[in-house]
């Protein structure tokens, strides 16, 4: 069996499937906690309760919440595209998903070990911007489509500096591979060294999500819920999975890139299996980030988001960029290229 | 002309007037509850307190001080506020807080002046006086305890209505009006007591606790259950019609309405046919309008136009007997009448079969003879005219005819046609200015209905009646739709059979448009009946297709007074079930049998009209003429029997009535032995 | 100075800083909202909450068909139809309120003269039609019925203020 698994081409296929469906059942399963932290989040720090009354501490109200989702009218506008209109929701869902192919959260355990990983998952989440897109132009609708360009002009520019923080990281690692880029950490987490660049990077992601304090797509108080406004039902709820998956996917970059993977902090030794736990925890503490600046931000003008991406984080991470490549090579600290 | 300064707007009025009239020419609103201007001057409700300089330093009740050339009227000053509020609160003493449950609510003048000239409370605080309720009929519901003694009923009854029962008994805080003895008001016109009454007092029983007006849509219409072409207002909420009150014209009827106008509402709703039958096997089973214009489309293949006719019925509107003849016409038929009663006209000129005088010309008639009509019952409100004629003074009223209480004093000359060639008739016209001849038109439908015309017609040319400025030959019309059917020719052409020829079977098809009120029963067995119209009445009843038509307050009708006035009735609401209005009926089995008529729309058959007669182009405006042709129409041998009265009972003589619960309350009320002979 | 101290702490996200620590203190804050379904809030004796339409401690209902209550509603809510009774007095055969027209403002209340229509303590009607929310006369007299104990006593909390 065993050997049928890892030998015969079919095999592969089989074993790559379970792989995916041992990551995304879970990962859904984050994501439906992960609306149900946000909410209790939110509540507390806002002095509310949050949900309290669907099981336990109002721990089933992810299902709840599904089970609704599921029964409600699907409704497309008169107006609109049907095709597109269904297709940019499952667009977004599809791409959050595939990004999770090169997370590896423990030494080796990705689905696929690509050298390019970095690449590959810039690539992929700059695709994300082709749902939203859609979404806002097939629904044939004036918010919806205001919701769309603003998500598009924010989505490129925040990656330029996005893209400047990570090739300060592939500086100091010499790697595209996210699993060289985690054990290149082992000595020191780069959030350390790279410290301003982590914070932009941090800020970059929030602004890559559509998350508070630059969710101006969705913008509810000028154009109503943005680009999925003529959303509802299952159509809706994909866009909802889509943004929360990318949100997990965000964290775990942050924490692949900065925070040292599934490595334990501060070099404590712990056996090989706890590497998930840390990487898990991680990622909690950066979502929990997600949702504390959430509750503590207004939102940004549109002016000023442009503002913020061109004039302040696109140069400064240009000049830090200069700096690391300067001290990198002036001290010799250059690796080796792989 | 005095010249009077209101306020500082100097007005010219004519002398005698009073001081209220003059300010309402100066445009100042004057509150008042016993003043009414057309009833005599009572000054009792002091409610129209006005100051007058160099007068007496105390307010004036305008409505019973006249004026004086230069006087000089405020109606602002704090004098005047202070005591219209001290007036107010004395009469709210003991007028009761029951507004909520009074159907004067929302229409009360006692209500709209406290808001407008009260104070905000009472000092009042001993207990209020209650008065018993008076049983008035049927027609006029009673809450004395409402009463504030402005006595308008009691001048209305007496003056206008011409019945002196109404009065009030007692003094002060005993002070009551009513009936002196419990008994029915016996008029026609007890309705507008309802109208009158300042306060909610008098209010309309078979309207009680209906509607509040807030809730009514308001449409302007003409009555139709006599003649006269009352204008009235039809108030309606969603499908249904709930009362009819008049409106305002001082040619036609001032601002009265008779009793059977106001009062039949309630038989709009039923007995109404609201879809069509066709009789199947001797039974009439409910149709669609393709199966019972199928009936009639098979009945009338093959059928020569001499065996088709028409008979118009006495409430039809000119637009859908327009439409019935010209699709009789289409069909070859000349075969029509719109004359139910069999009565004989002229109609060659217009003048030998309408109201030529016109009711405001009554007034300034000095004598006049009726001759074989009951105006009291036939039209209360040209009755009403003659009565104020009479209170004016200085004419003579002749009566050729059964003998009858008319409200005011007559001659009462005789009972039989011979009587026309009284020496006195004759000398009494000739003496007068302007003497007028009221012929009823039952009279026409006498054996020598023709020779009657021409009899009178005679005496008319013979007195002052047919000069150049003045006409005093008239026609009293019983049906609304008949001036209409004579100005539209509704009657046999060349060849064609009258009512008397279509029956017995002198037709094979007959189409009645709304027609009850001749003997059905002659109609020829083998006669093929359609029946148009909204109540399953008489006609209904013989027919083999019943087609629903609508009612007066349900279309838009053109219909001719007795004065050749035309006037246009407005839908109010919609048909009910099936019924459409009727030339849109007529129009449809054109279509159906391939004869279409030339008109699609309300204009396009008021454009025939117009083409058929000009007179139905000069609506609402009825110049007046003098009698200028004196030829006589075509007359014969007078006979000698007794006139008739031509309405044995005033509450029923229509479907419409007939099928209303308060028309046959006042039958039993007025005419108990004809309340029973009916059932 | 003021130039450098401005850059610095736009550099190192002071502001940014002591809000999200403003945050973080809010979140252990003992919470400030009821437990709904199982806790409820004290309502005001001018609470405006589900009709009713009450008697007379003689069991006489109150309305007296005036309308007013009708002409009043700025939603068009309310259908009354009256006819005389057989003791000749003056009540409604038809008293409907439309609940999903309602707009709870309360001038039907005010309108009437005899206070018999009445906003009553209520709110939880829910229902799971449109239907059962288009209360006739028999639903209003029969919340009249069961509440009234709470609205007589709202009444006279209220009436010093009128």
């Amino acid at each position: 069996m065993i050997d049928f698994l890892f030998n015969t081409t079919l095999g592969f296929f089989i074993l790559t499937l379970l792989k995916a469906f041992a990551l995304l059942v879970p990962l859904l399963m984050c994501v439906a906690y992960l609306t149900y932290a946000e909410r209790k989040v939110l509540g507390a720090m806002q002095m509310r309760k949050g949900p309290n009354v669907v099981g336990p501490f109002g721990l089933f109200q992810p299902f709840a919440d599904a089970i609704k989702m599921l029964m409600k009218e699907t409704i497309i506008p008169s107006g609109a595209n049907p095709v597109l209109f269904l297709l940019a929701p499952m667009l977004t869902f599809g791409l959050a998903m595939i990004a999770w192919a090169v997370i590896p959260v423990n030494d080796g355990w990705a689905i696929a070990d690509i050298n390019v990983g970095v690449l590959y998952l810039f690539a992929i989440s700059s695709l994300g911007v082709y749902g939203v897109i859609i979404s806002g132009w097939a629904s044939n609708s004036k918010y919806p489509f205001l919701g769309a360009l603003r998500s598009a002009a924010q989505m490129v520019s925040y990656e330029v500096s996005m893209g400047f923080v990570m090739v300060c990281v592939l500086l100091c690692v010499g790697s595209l591979n996210l699993n060289k880029i985690v054990m290149a950490q082992q000595t020191i987490w780069f959030c350390i060294p790279l410290f301003p660049m982590f914070v932009i990077f941090f800020i970059s992601t929030l602004a890559e999500t559509n998350r508070a304090p630059f969710d101006i797509p969705e913008g509810e108080s000028e154009i109503v819920a943005g680009f999925f406004l003529e959303y509802s039902a299952m159509a809706f709820a994909l866009f909802f999975l889509g943004e929360y998956a990318n949100m997990i996917l965000m964290a775990s970059m942050t924490t692949i890139l900065f925070l040292g993977g599934w490595l334990p902090p501060f070099g404590i030794p712990t056996p090989s299996w706890m590497g998930p736990i840390w990487f898990i925890l991680k990622d909690c503490v950066v979502l929990f980030f997600f949702l504390w600046t959430r509750a503590t931000f207004p939102r940004y003008r549109y002016d000023q988001l442009m503002r913020l991406g061109w004039k302040v984080f696109l140069p400064f991470s240009l000049f830090y960029l200069v700096l690391v490549a300067g001290v990198l090579l002036a001290f010799g600290w250059l690796p080796h290229a792989a | 002309m005095v010249k009077v300064t209101v306020d500082g707007i100097d007005v010219d009025v004519p002398p005698r007037s009073n001081v209220l009239q003059a300010c309402e020419a100066a445009g100042k609103e004057i509150p008042r509850f016993c003043y009414h201007e057309r009833l005599s001057v009572a000054g009792n409700c002091r409610m129209c307190l006005v100051e007058i300089e160099k007068a007496p330093p105390k307010p004036f009740a305008s409505c019973a001080y006249p004026v004086n050339e230069g006087m000089v009227v405020h109606t602002d000053t704090p004098m005047v506020k202070k005591a219209r509020r001290g007036v107010m609160e004395f009469l709210l003493i003991n007028h009761p807080l029951d507004c909520p449950i009074c159907d004067q609510g929302g229409e009360c003048d006692l209500q709209d002046q406290a808001m407008g000239y009260g104070g905000d409370s009472s000092r009042y605080d001993e207990s209020k006086r209650a008065v018993k309720d008076k049983d008035l009929g049927p027609l006029v519901k009673t809450v004395m305890t409402r009463c504030i003694h402005c006595t308008r009923c009691i001048r209305f009854s007496t003056e206008i209505a011409g019945v002196s029962e109404m009065g009030a008994t007692a003094r002060g805080e005993g002070m009551e009006v009513g009936t002196y003895v419990q008994k029915a008001l016996s008029s026609e016109l007890s309705g507008n007591l309802i109208d009158i009454c300042p306060v909610g007092a008098l209010t309309s029983k078979p309207y009680a606790f209906v509607a509040r007006p807030w809730e009514l849509k308001k449409t302007d219409s003409v009555d139709v259950l006599d003649a006269v072409g009352t204008n009235i207002r039809v108030d309606s909420r969603g499908p249904e019609v709930l009362r009819i009150l008049p409106r305002l014209n001082e040619d036609v009827n001032e601002e009265w309405l008779a009793d059977k106008g106001r009062f039949s509402v309630d038989g709009l709703k039923r007995r109404r046919l609201d879809s069509c039958w066709v009789k199947r096997d001797g039974k009439l089973v409910k149709a669609t309008w393709e199966e019972a214009f199928t009936a009639i489309d098979g009945k009338l293949k093959g059928l020569a136009g001499d065996r088709i006719g028409a008979i118009a019925g006495d409430l039809a509107d000119a637009e859908s007997m327009l439409a019935l003849k010209d699709l009789m016409g289409a069909l070859g038929s000349s075969n029509l009448d719109c004359r139910q009663d069999g009565a004989v006209y002229d109609a060659s000129r217009r003048e030998f079969y309408t109201f030529n005088t016109s009711i405001a010309g009554i007034e300034e008639a000095d004598a006049i003879l009726i001759v074989g009509s009951n105006p009291r019952i036939e039209a209360p409100l040209i009755n009403a005219r003659i009565r104020k004629r009479f209170l004016a003074g200085g004419v003579r009223i002749g009566l050729i005819g059964a003998a009858a209480d008319l409200t005011y004093p007559v001659e009462h000359i005789g009972t039989t046609p011979a009587a026309l060639s009284d020496p006195a008739v004759a000398e009494v016209l000739k003496a007068a200015k302007k003497p007028m001849l009221i012929l009823g038109a039952g009279a026409l439908a006498r054996a020598d209905g023709a020779a009657l015309l021409a009899e009178c017609w005679k005496l008319a040319a013979a007195s002052s009646m047919l000069t150049t400025d003045w006409h005093g030959f008239n026609v009293l019309q019983l049906a609304a739709s008949r001036v209409a059917g004579l100005d539209l020719g509704f009657l046999p052409g060349k060849g064609g059979k009258g009512l008397a020829g279509m029956l017995g079977g002198g037709v094979d098809l007959l189409w009645l448009l709304g027609a009850d009120e001749f003997d059905t029963a002659k109609i020829g067995a083998s006669t093929f009946v359609v029946y148009q119209g909204h109540h399953g009445d008489k006609g209904a009843a013989r027919a083999d297709v019943i087609l629903p038509g609508a009612a007066y307050t349900e279309k838009n009708g053109t219909y001719v007074n007795t004065e050749g006035r035309a006037q246009r009735g407005q839908l109010a609401i919609y048909p009910p079930g099936d019924a459409r209005e009727d030339w849109k009926i007529l129009r449809a089995v054109s279509g159906w049998i391939g004869k279409h008529l030339p008109y699609d729309d309300l204009a396009g058959v008021r454009a025939r009209l117009e083409a058929v007669n000009p007179v139905f182009a000069r609506v609402d405006i009825l110049p007046r003429f003098g009698g200028n042709e004196t030829a006589a129409p075509q007359g014969g041998a007078l006979g000698d029997a007794a006139f008739v009265p031509a309405i044995a009972n005033y509450y029923q003589t229509d479907p419409v009535s007939r099928a209303s619960p308060t028309m046959a309350e006042c039958t039993a009320a007025h005419a108990p032995a004809l309340a029973a002979a009916a059932e | 100075m003021t130039f450098l101290d401005r850059t610095a702490r736009s550099f190192l996200l002071s502001e940014l800083l002591s809000g999200m620590s403003l945050t973080f203190r809010y979140m252990f804050r003992p919470k400030v909202t009821l437990n709904y379904p199982y806790e409820k809030g004290p309502i005001s004796p001018r609470f405006k909450g589900e009709h009713a339409l009450r008697r007379y401690p003689n069991g006489e209902e109150r309305c007296i068909a005036c309308k007013l209550c009708e002409a009043v509603c700025p939603a068009q809510a309310i259908t009354i139809e009256a006819e005389p009774r057989d003791d000749g007095s003056r009540r409604t055969t038809r008293y409907d309120i439309d609940m999903t027209k309602c707009i709870y403002c309360g001038l039907c209340e005010e309108a009437c003269p005899v206070d018999a229509i009445v906003e009553g303590p209520n709110f939880e009607f829910a229902t799971e039609t449109r239907e059962e929310l288009l209360y006739d006369k028999d639903k209003l007299l029969a919340n009249g019925d069961r509440w009234e104990p709470e609205l007589a006593r709202r009444l006279e909390l209220d009436a010093p203020y009128r």
